[in-house]
């Protein structure tokens, strides 16, 4: 048995890469005919519970609430990840619901997970919603210490503590890093900028051997999926979907574009005389420059 | 510090061919390679043969990866048709020499280094984890320290904790930094050097079949001297894949510095030959210029549509074409028949025309644009190729054939890695890594390969073959130019007394007179001028700009360049505003100066500055090689 269980909250999002995406003729999303994809911040989350399978081969459940096609998303983290549970909360009830409903059902399937989690990871927020509030919030529903931003993390198994550290950005301030222990368990949810060091040449074996194993168990992962409806989930219909939601999308308005105090000349660059005209530009830009 | 048997440092083929060895020996080994993953930094034409020959015991593919190569490694073609075409504008005439292809030989496959070496490094991983080793990736060695007392490596890197081993391999490739590190031998001269510059052309499976009159999974090899050299010595190559073509230049680096050419012109010269259009052309589609006048969201939205139906076009009719691919979408279900799917790819075309104003014309397309060095065996391969105990294998120790038509390097890396892996694992047994024990036994092992007898002497039997091939070539194009060469090499008996001689001379002396302008530009254009065919194109391709090229290229910028320009002013540096395949040196104030951003790392400007291969992960990532 592992020493140490890690759960990775995920979401499937819109592609919104050239080839994929697709926009109605009003300039909104076409959901139908964009793909989907596992978020770019569920990535980054499941990267980090990589780490923790690396370094102190952690066990890894993954967990998302959506339609029958995110088991695609459980899959691809599972790729990224080596999880060996996957857990997907799916009925009509679960739709419509804003971050608070999606974080009771979160909260309940992270408890109806093997093992009592220590960890558990969440990206920064969705790529689609920009709210970053189902992490805080599953993580109050759980009663996890919650630590945001975190950029780097080591484990003390045996004092069953963590050590994280944390970009915190200030107005005004350059970026500082914060570094905390927390006993475990504690919710993490991840900074953009996370990106693993694995620094010695057993780490880097272990980190290839299993990636190896994700390759394989993502090739397979409808044997580690669990599919979850409200029932066999076991939450209280009030709490989740559309009544569990106190907040309501009602309207989404395009930003108005800012007037431009700058005074912008558009330039070609297949034109040489253009490319003239930029150069001379940045040689006045640069001699008006003061260089110490 | 940790500590390991043995340290590979490259993850080529024959770095990849080294690991394999090691675990088919039971031994422990680790391969760190500094692209973000295997063979994303490899580029090769390239062949790759297995060969018998009688002048000895040849390490050939297959035996180390053993039968499930030949079942399963992504190879492109196997080569059944070698064919040489002499070219002046729009004449012709070709000789087939399938004989000398086949000379020694088991079987030759067209292959990309990016999907191969992925699978070799797959196969190598897995036995290397069970005994401790495996393959790192990433990872750019830097620096190497000699332990006198304990008789091993200390290997450090840019990205990891330095570590310890008792024996290295070095199969970094003709830039070798482990040579320069080490100081095993000097820098390779451009007098022994090639320069490679290659171009991946797409076109469906089915289509090359039909055009090049193959049977599936066969392919041709066609290979080109004459005008297309634009009076360079060398000559140019058609290489089919399954559903690419290679096309490529392959240039002496002598020669390119004598008349310097922006290497790209000499491939653009083989696409712009009316022989390889025909080859390269495929039904390609082309956008139209979107109205300006539209909303600006309207712009965006009608760009993102055009091209999400050009790339499901593309990835459809690449199905289509290909009878592996339309049956697996058969029998995924996706489609219900072949008829279907070429219902749908008819109206995603109608959709592009007559929504979008997509035309449809004759040109092709070029996937991706490569270069690299090429070591030819015969100048510079290394009399010992090793140092303490690093054992230096393929393009690092200076170790490629070229003889006339016949190219290999592939092979030749693999041969010299098993050696060097039988080596270390005999010194592993006795745990004596000494000069004595390792290397010069390796040495050796190397010096009785049959390719290094290839590299220092000719084949009578391989020379009357291409002689063969030849003769219906009329006798004075060429005895103006080699008269008493022809007269000895024209009786089986002279041919044999000269072929001696000519081996006592050495390649040394006869090489200037046989790799000369006359043998790869005049002969060749008076052949095609006097007994070519007419082949006549049916369109202009659309050559992309280098610009065009680079910025198709994918790149994991480093800001730190890995080139230091030592010599801004010199002779060597101007030409290299010419001759690097990237346009990374431009003249300012008489001064060279580097833009490191679009280096695809060949090494070409590598002789007169301090050039080394990227950090780990960064730089060029080939997604074709």
């Amino acid at each position: 048995m592992s020493e140490l269980n890690v759960a990775v909250i995920i979401k499937l999002e819109p592609d919104f890469s050239e080839g994929s995406v697709s926009y109605n003729p009003d300039g909104t999303l076409n959901r139908a005919e964009t793909k989907n994809t596992l978020g770019p911040h569920s990535t980054i989350a499941a990267h980090a519970a990589f780490y923790a399978k690396v370094m102190y081969n952690a066990r890894i459940s993954i967990g998302t609430m959506g339609p029958p096609i995110a088991e695609s998303a459980l899959q691809m983290a599972q790729r990224l990840s080596d999880a060996e549970e996957l857990h997907l909360y799916s009925d009509r009830i679960f739709a419509g619901a804003d971050t608070l409903a999606t974080a009771e059902v979160l909260k309940t399937g992270i408890e109806k997970m093997q093992g009592k989690m220590d960890i558990v990871f969440s990206g920064h927020r969705a790529s689609d919603g920009e709210t970053g509030q189902t992490g805080p919030q599953t993580a109050w529903k759980l009663g996890f210490t919650f630590l945001g931003n975190v950029i780097d993390y080591k484990i003390d198994i045996q004092n069953r503590t963590i050590t994280a550290k944390r970009l915190v950005r200030l107005q005004g301030f350059s970026d500082v890093v914060e570094e905390i222990e927390a006993p475990l368990p504690v919710f993490i949810s991840i900074d953009p900028s996370y990106k693993p060091l694995f620094n010695t040449i057993s780490q880097r074996l272990a980190f290839g051997k299993f990636q190896k194993e994700a390759k394989i168990r993502a090739e397979n992962y409808k044997q580690y999926l669990k599919v979850f409806n409200v029932q066999q989930l076991g939450v209280d219909p009030k709490y989740v979907g559309l009544p569990g939601s106190p907040t309501i999308v009602y309207k989404v308005e395009r930003i108005p574009r800012g007037k431009a105090t700058r005074q912008a000349e558009v330039l070609d660059g297949s034109n040489p005389e253009h490319i003239r005209k930029a150069v001379s530009k940045m040689k006045e830009a640069l001699a008006a420059m003061v260089i110490k | 510090m940790e500590k390991y048997d043995v340290a590979i440092i490259g993850g080529g083929s024959a770095g990849l061919a080294a690991l394999k060895q090691l675990s088919n020996l039971r031994k422990q080994a680790i391969l760190v390679e500094a692209g973000n993953k295997i063979g994303s930094k490899n580029v090769s034409g390239g062949i790759l043969y297995s060969k018998k020959s009688k002048k000895g015991h040849v390490h050939n593919v297959e035996d180390v990866y053993g039968d499930v190569f030949l079942r399963e490694a992504p190879l492109e073609r196997k080569i059944t048709k070698y064919i040489l075409h002499s070219t002046s504008k729009d004449k012709v005439y070709s000789i087939d020499l399938t004989a000398a292809h086949d000379y020694e030989s088991n079987f030759g496959y067209s292959v990309l280094m990016n999907k191969l070496n992925a699978w070799f490094a797959d196969q190598a991983a897995e036995s290397a984890q069970k005994f401790g080793g495996g393959i790192i990736s990433g990872v750019h060695v830097s620096e190497i320290k000699f332990d006198e007392q304990r008789n091993t490596s200390i290997v450090k890197t840019d990205e990891l904790e330095e570590f310890e081993v008792k024996a290295i391999i070095a199969a970094d490739g003709v830039n070798s930094e482990i040579a320069q590190i080490s100081d095993a031998r000097k820098k390779f001269l451009p007098s022994q050097l090639y320069q490679g510059v290659k171009v991946v052309v797409k076109i469906p499976e089915d289509v090359i079949n039909e055009r090049f009159s193959l049977k599936s999974r066969e392919g041709v090899a066609h290979l080109f001297a004459g005008d297309v050299s634009l009076n360079h010595i060398g000559g140019g190559f058609v290489y089919t894949n399954l559903d690419t073509l290679s096309v490529g230049a392959v240039y002496h680096f002598d020669s390119l510095l004598e008349n310097p050419v922006e290497p790209y012109t000499l491939v653009d010269a083989m696409l712009k030959n009316p022989m390889i259009c025909e080859f390269i052309k495929d039904d390609v589609p082309s956008r139209r210029k979107i109205d300006k006048n539209l909303p600006q969201e309207e712009q965006l939205r009608i760009r993102f549509a055009i091209t999400k139906l050009i790339k499901s076009w593309n990835e459809l009719r690449e199905s289509y074409f290909s009878k592996g691919k339309r049956d697996e979408r058969v029998k995924s279900g996706k489609y219900q028949s072949v008829e279907e799917i070429k219902e749908k790819l008819d109206s995603i075309r109608e959709q592009l025309t007559q929504k979008y104003g997509v035309i449809f014309v004759t040109d092709y397309v070029e996937a991706e644009y490569s270069a690299k060095l090429i070591p030819d065996g015969k100048r510079c391969r290394m009399s010992k190729p090793y140092h303490r105990n690093i054992l230096f294998v393929g393009d690092a120790a200076g170790r490629g054939i070229f003889v006339g038509p016949r190219i290999e390097g592939i092979n030749v890396g693999i041969d010299d890695a098993v050696r060097a892996a039988n080596s270390i694992s005999r010194a592993i047994d006795k745990n004596n890594f000494s000069s004595d024990y390792l290397g010069e036994y390796y040495s050796s092992s190397v010096e009785e390969s049959p390719y290094t007898k290839d590299m220092k002497q000719i084949d009578k039997d391989y020379l009357k073959i291409f002689l063969d091939a030849s003769k219906d070539v009329p006798k004075d194009i060429i005895s103006a130019r080699y008269s008493t060469v022809l007269k000895l090499m024209s009786s089986d008996t002279i041919r044999s007394v000269a072929i001696k001689f000519a081996n006592i001379l050495g390649y040394e002396r006869l090489l200037p007179m046989v790799e000369s302008e006359d043998t790869y530009v005049k002969v060749p254009i008076e052949i095609a001028e006097r007994l070519g065919k007419t082949v006549s194109k049916t369109y202009e391709p659309t050559i992309p700009s280098i610009a065009e090229r680079i910025a198709k290229l994918k790149f994991n910028d480093d800001s730190n360049p890995h080139i230091k320009v030592l010599k801004p002013q010199s002779e060597f540096m101007k030409k290299l505003v010419t001759l690097c395949p990237t346009k990374c040196y431009s003249l300012e104030n008489d001064n060279v100066i580097l833009q490191h951003e679009g280096c695809i790392e060949c090494g070409t400007c590598s002789q007169e500055t301090d050039w080394k291969h990227t950090r780990g992960e960064k730089g060029i990532v080939y997604q074709y090689g």
